[in-house]
């Protein structure tokens, strides 16, 4: 017999096993077929009834037990929800702890200010600064007058959160149309005032398509952020800059020449209480006038630095452009775009960082898996092998 | 009690479908067992671990990969290899099947006959004797034959045919 008949015939044999396992009529020549199949069933161990009943009482049993004990077991579904319950608390936990870390940074620390100029797309970062309060300076300016503390201690003078003293300076222009100029324009101080910054210097030309306006601003440091949001909002950000100067080591400086020519007046004071002659009596009182008059440039000096950290100045200029107010209608809505797009980002970032961390440990324990899987059925074929 | 009493929270469809297959296959998938492991005691713990895990995993049953019959096959197999894994391992006496008492009502012919493919099954090697008790026991495919047995469909007919052929030689029967 050919390999081609074998093959035909071995084809036409199975068609028939599986017509007679389906008791199917079959052609005679696969009587004997039936025949073997009916003996090969027939001769089968049959399921003795007793345990027949007690498997169908078990598996009946089954899942009440273990709903009543241990729970119901949780379904795929279930299970991914829960998962991805879990992962968007983690997103809104993490991007709510973001938030605040960029709201102690922008808003209520008045620290770094990012510099933008939406014209060129250009971007600085400055550093986080440390701002200090003007009655804390004039604190210490109190202490160096009276002369009770000849070597004032800076960090009790100014207990700022890095012990730095930081001059800041900032500068926004705002592009807004002509015919709101003097409106902005009044915004502008109305907002200064509000949050106890003072105006300056102030310059306001209303000629049409040529209007300007220009402002010097002062206020506490601490809201300087909030005062570059809250005027932000009145017209389109042209450009924001900002500048710091650290003015530590000068006002240290100050401060050990103070405590210097204190003492010196102190010693001074104690000879011309020892003078004897005239002249030395003279000469002592020249000097100490001398070194009050030094003291005196000093303790203004001092006092000024403070106030230059206590103090933020912030130029604003108001030039005519397109309507691009933030505080409009089309502004919100921009504005959410582009806080929906960052909250997305933020997602996204921290999906990823997740991702990089799980998936190797997923890879990882797939591959276990596998393996196993492979190990454990090789050893079922090697099994049925040697039984 | 019906396995369908027990299960409040499933879908009906669900449970009714599992009551079923128990029914229909709960013999055949002890009958497979028994004639593998050659052993009343041990197929009747592997036929209940087997339906319990069958009926722990029904859930990931998928009905486009094969009918519920070949997957409850395919578990039973498992479970069996396991349990003849185990038996390697702890050295234990395999106890022969009883002679079954269903001979006593047909004729003298067929009774011999029976007796013949019976003693000709157990004389088989393991792997030919498990791929006839899948097939005509367990009434699969050849394609859900193969899926069982991890190799594929015309492998799973050749093996299937070289099988009988061998248990027809054993038992000497003409083709």
């Amino acid at each position: 017999m050919s390999r081609d008949d074998e093959t035909a015939r071995r084809v036409t044999e199975l068609e028939a096993l599986d017509r007679i396992l389906a008791r199917e009529p079959i052609a005679e020549e696969h009587l004997e077929l039936a025949a073997l199949v009916d003996s090969v069933r027939a001769g089968a161990p049959s399921i003795d009834p007793a345990f027949a009943a007690s498997l169908e009482a078990r598996l009946a049993a089954r899942s009440p037990r273990r709903r009543a004990g241990r729970g119901a077991r949780p379904r795929a579904g279930q299970l991914a929800f829960a998962s991805g319950g879990l992962v968007a608390a983690a997103v809104a936990l993490t991007i709510l702890l973001s938030g605040s870390v960029r709201h102690d940074l922008f808003g209520g620390g008045g620290g770094a200010v990012t510099s933008l100029r939406p014209g060129n797309g250009a971007a600085s970062h400055s550093a986080p600064v440390a701002p200090r309060s003007a009655h804390t300076f004039s604190g210490a300016a109190a202490n160096l007058n009276s002369g009770a503390a000849a070597t004032p201690n800076r960090a009790a003078a100014a207990p700022a959160a890095h012990g730095r003293l930081v001059q800041r300076g900032s500068s926004l222009t705002l592009s807004t149309p002509a015919a709101s100029m003097q409106s902005v324009a009044n915004q502008v101080v109305t907002a200064t005032e509000q949050l106890g910054g003072v105006v300056e210097n102030s310059q306001i030309s209303i000629q049409g398509r040529s209007s300007y306006s220009s402002f010097v601003l002062q206020i506490a440091s601490g809201r300087l952020g909030r005062l570059i949001s809250t005027l932000s909002s009145l017209g389109g950000v042209a450009a924001l800059n900002q500048s710091t100067q650290d003015i530590t080591n000068p006002y240290d400086r100050e401060v050990a020449l103070l405590a210097q020519r204190i003492a010196t007046r102190a010693s001074l004071r104690k000879q011309l209480a020892g003078a004897l002659t005239d002249a030395q009596i003279a000469s002592l009182r020249k000097q100490i006038g001398q070194l009050n008059a030094r003291i005196a440039i000093e303790q203004e000096t001092i006092a000024r630095l403070g106030r230059d950290a206590a103090n933020a100045t912030l130029g604003v200029q108001l030039v005519v452009g397109a309507a691009q107010t933030r505080s409009g209608h089309a502004g919100a809505l921009t504005r959410a775009y582009h806080d929906a797009l960052h909250a997305l980002e933020e997602i996204l970032a921290i999906a990823l960082v997740v991702l990089a961390i799980v998936l190797p440990f997923a890879i990882s324990g797939l591959a276990l898996w596998w393996a196993a899987t492979a190990v454990r059925q090789r050893a079922r074929e090697r099994a049925i092998r040697a039984a | 009690m019906s396995v369908i009493a027990a299960l409040p929270d499933e879908v009906a469809g669900a449970r009714e479908r599992f009551d079923q297959l128990y029914r229909s296959s709960a013999a055949d998938v002890y009958a497979y067992v028994a004639s593998l492991l050659r052993d009343r005691s041990a197929a009747e713990d592997v036929t209940a671990l087997a339906f319990e895990r069958a009926f722990r995993r029904r859930a990931l049953l998928d009905l486009r990969r094969g009918t519920p019959r070949a997957w409850l096959f395919a578990i039973a197999r498992n479970a069996a290899l396991d349990e003849l894994r185990r038996r390697r391992r702890v050295g234990s006496i395999v106890g022969e099947l009883a002679d079954e008492g269903a001979l006593d009502d047909v004729d003298e012919a067929l009774a011999e006959r029976r007796v013949l493919v019976r003693e000709g099954l157990a004389s088989l090697d393991a792997r030919d004797r498990e791929v006839i008790l899948l097939k005509f026991l367990g009434r699969l495919s050849n394609a859900e034959l193969a899926r069982v047995l991890r190799c594929s469909e015309s492998n799973a007919g050749t093996r299937l045919h070289r099988a009988i052929e061998r248990l027809r030689e054993v038992c000497g029967v003409p083709r």
